[in-house]
């Protein structure tokens, strides 16, 4: 392989990172290339002790992305991240994709149920008030003053609640973003 | 040597060779590469991890070559890091020697 093809496979496979971040890994292999030929080796020996570009590509995208991630906390910027690692061998499948799918899970779960507290509270509130107009279709068995005030503080305890998972999501966002920086350290690359 | 002995060592081995001296990219890896058999290319994801960490700031400088050179210099994180790394690794060295040699007094 010779300079060109090395950068050419470089360049293709650091796709889905900012133009900017890709023209800096490049000018730096540009510059490598340009120091070992000024040492007398060969294109292909330079390109050859610099391993595969594909693996290479892939080491860069995974710590750009991650560090988007952790500089602009996004959905989408984790999620882009974590798909990045998967690039860097098996591994990372068992070792970022399983808890990222659990700890994903554990919030939409949490979520789902203030949601759904706040949804009961909501009904009952709004039955008890006007239940009493349609008894056809309502029967509110309890004393309506109790239902009233029991609803608002469900309301109000499902609020709550939502607002703990947007905290603890924060905080999941950013411990988790440690966690796969340091697994990158460790496993970075699969040679 | 086995690989992921030298994965986890790389980073040391660049913090170590940056405390000495500002260097430029080339450097770094024929210094490294010289005394572990590694990819070269590793060398510069872990530079650019480095750096978005805030352990390395570069600059550029002419060479007399003419080409200019991206220099790496470490900043006052990346010297405690470095430092602290140092002191693990030599901590860690010494508990294993002493495991190989036999001479644990406490089991």
């Amino acid at each position: 392989m010779n300079k060109k093809d090395f950068m050419n496979k470089l360049s293709a496979y650091l796709g889905g990172i900012p133009g900017e971040d890709r023209q800096d890994v490049i000018s730096d292999f540009e510059e490598h290339f340009k120091e070992g030929l000024a040492e007398g080796r060969t294109e292909e020996e330079i390109a050859g002790s610099l391993g595969d570009p594909k693996s290479l590509a892939n080491q860069f995208k995974a710590s750009i992305l991650v560090s988007e991630a952790e500089k602009t906390t996004s959905a989408v910027n984790i999620i882009r991240a974590v798909f990045a690692t998967l690039g860097l061998g098996f591994l990372n499948l068992v070792f970022i994709l399983g808890p990222f799918i659990a700890i994903v899970a554990v919030l939409v779960s949490l979520f789902a149920s203030a949601i759904a507290i706040i949804a009961a509270g909501i009904t009952v509130f709004f039955a008890s008030i006007f239940g009493p107009l349609i008894p056809q279709y309502f029967a509110v068995l309890i004393n309506p003053a109790v239902a009233i005030f029991g609803s608002i503080g469900v309301t109000c305890f499902g609020i709550l609640f939502f607002v703990g998972c947007i905290y603890l999501s924060k905080i999941l966002y950013r411990l988790f973003v440690r966690y796969i920086k340091f697994n990158l350290r460790i496993i970075s690359g699969k040679e | 040597m086995n690989i992921q002995f030298k994965k986890g060592v790389l980073e040391l081995c660049a913090l170590a060779l940056l405390a000495k001296k500002n260097r430029y990219g080339y450097e770094l890896v024929n210094e490294i590469s010289k005394n572990i058999s590694i990819s070269e290319g590793t060398i510069y994801p872990l530079l650019r991890r480095l750096k978005n960490d805030g352990y390395v700031t570069t600059y550029l400088e002419e060479s007399k070559e003419g080409a200019p050179r991206k220099y790496y210099q470490l900043t006052e994180a990346g010297k405690k890091v470095g430092k602290e790394l140092k002191e693990e690794w030599l901590t860690f060295v010494k508990k294993v020697n002493s495991f190989l040699k036999g001479g644990v007094k406490d089991e």
